[in-house]
């Protein structure tokens, strides 16, 4: 740790605070930087980004937003505005050369409505009673928040942690959602980490499309009652619901999460707020 | 305070003349530097033993900082950091009024071993108990206006430094230090590759660094024209 200025100790000091480091390494990088200046101002800049970033969070990439401002969605909407520039000057054309030969008007307008593309057609009002059409219920799967809850493991020298816990979440942090769903099966029931390997589980099983698996697991979690994951369970069980298009469910788990008032609650604020611009009957 | 951090930081990392050190130079100066802690820490440790207040300031403007990122970077929660900061410095300073430190050069490791016991009593009780901790008499005011100044300007660098990000980069950063994920799930979230996550982490984690070197830089040259006008 002599380097102190090159790119290894940033690596390691990102990785310390990400909690990637493992212990006897983060131990040993605590002991050096309390002794050196050069990486505890590495680590206090890098806290400070994270809270700044926190405070002040940049605009990111959603998937709603991406389907707006990617570019294939642009060159879909410049060529449909193309589209439509063509056809009004052709039809403009065809109207004006139908006036003086009406010979010519009929043939030539037939292929104009063939050269409208479906998409340009202006929205209906949807009828009382008739069903929502097909692009609400896409966009409900796609405002399902994807992102694995983070697992913060507590470091902790002597604590008692179920090895095949720890291998399943060993699993998890490095995004091998099939391999922590395989180890934490492994959790005996009756353990300590038993409801914390079947949120984990959920999470993992949502993130892997396994809908059914993933909600049966975090509805335990949910039902279970007051737990460390239990208020982390609801949100997930609405995310997996939304990705199964299930919106009413969706709205009773992330009410649900928002009366726990906890760390979620923003972010299930936000949620309910994001369904209900869809307008997708309650 | 400040300006001696900036003194050690420089020393660390660059030579009189302002280039940076080699690598076999590096290993002679963190000789130095731990020889010259060590002494520096049996001397606090024998006048915060003989009652002197100034020493116990010291050793808080000292210690608190480097406190306060370890804790937040385990906990990851700034409130119960900092309850725990106060917890571990009332400990540590209560410890070494009543001698209880044998090897006063051992400063550094039992401050941390302070810190580490203090927060594994917090992960595994479920409430905590303050009122079991003894405080001490004359505690010395752990908030430094130093230390609120530095935190302030860091704050405004930290701002500087997202602003000069690539936007991708500052997503990135922020899905990474902010809500915890992992590069794969960032790559699936951006529909970037994985690997180019990384490489993008990296580069963005540098351009903060490149920040921190160039504001300690200039806070020292700022700080030797002052001395000069002296």
């Amino acid at each position: 740790m002599n380097n102190c200025t090159g790119a290894p100790a940033e690596k390691f000091a990102m990785d310390y605070l990400e909690g990637t480091l493992p212990e006897d390494e983060a131990e040993g990088f605590e002991n050096h930087y309390f002794d050196c200046p050069v990486c505890l101002a590495q680590v206090q800049m890098l806290q400070s980004v994270g809270e700044e970033l926190g405070r002040r969070p940049a605009a990111l990439p959603t998937p709603a937003t991406r389907r707006v401002l990617a570019w294939p969605a642009r060159i879909w909407a410049l060529g449909a505005l193309a589209a439509l520039l063509v056809v009004s000057v052709a039809g403009y054309r065809i109207f004006e050369s139908g006036r003086t030969r009406p010979g010519f008007a009929t043939t030539a307008q037939e292929p104009l409505k063939l050269n409208l593309p479906p998409q340009t057609e202006p929205e209906k009002p949807q009828e009382a009673g008739a069903t929502p059409p097909a692009h609400a219920q896409v966009t409900a799967s796609q405002l399902a928040d994807l992102a694995l809850p983070a697992f913060v493991a507590p470091n902790l020298r002597g604590s008692s942690e179920d090895a095949r816990f720890l291998e399943g979440m060993k699993a998890y942090s490095s995004g091998d959602c099939a391999g922590a769903v395989t180890a934490l099966a492994a959790v005996p029931a009756a353990g300590a980490q038993a409801r914390a390997a079947r949120f984990y589980s959920g999470a993992c099983q949502m993130h892997l499309g396994n809908l059914a698996a993933a909600t049966a697991n975090l509805r335990t979690v949910a039902e279970a009652g007051d737990s460390p994951e239990q208020e982390a369970a609801l949100y997930y069980l609405a995310q997996t619901a939304l990705l199964g298009n299930d919106v009413p469910h969706a709205r009773i788990w992330l009410r649900q999460t928002v009366e726990l008032h906890g760390d979620f609650e923003r972010r299930a604020k936000a949620a309910l707020a994001r369904i209900g611009a869809l307008g997708v009957p309650k | 305070m400040g300006s001696s951090i900036v003194r050690e930081f420089f020393a660390a990392c660059f030579d009189g003349d302002g280039s940076p050190k080699m690598s076999g130079e590096h290993q002679e100066q963190d000789l130095l530097l731990a020889e010259e802690a060590a002494a520096e820490n049996t001397r606090l440790v024998l006048a915060i033993g003989n009652g002197d207040q100034g020493a116990e300031r010291e050793f808080a403007l000292r210690f608190l900082p480097r406190l306060r990122a370890m804790l937040l970077a385990r906990t990851r929660n700034a409130t119960v950091a900092a309850d725990l900061v106060q917890d571990a410095m009332i400990e540590a300073l209560c410890a070494l009024r009543r001698g209880q430190l044998r090897e006063p050069g051992k400063l550094t490791a039992f401050v941390l071993a302070i810190a580490r016991n203090v927060l594994n009593s917090h992960f595994r009780t479920a409430s905590r108990q303050p009122e079991s901790l003894e405080f001490p008499d004359n505690l010395p005011d752990l908030s430094s206006i130093d230390e609120r100044m530095q935190s302030e300007q860091r704050e405004s660098l930290a701002a500087r430094a997202i602003e000069s990000l690539d936007p991708t980069d500052k997503a990135i950063l922020q899905m990474t230090l902010v809500h915890g994920l992992k590069p794969g799930v960032i790559a699936e979230r951006l529909r970037l590759n994985p690997d180019v996550v990384r490489q993008r982490k990296l580069r963005a984690t540098r351009r903060v660094m490149e920040f921190v070197a160039k504001a300690s830089q200039n806070a020292l040259s700022n700080h030797s024209v002052a001395g000069k006008k002296r």
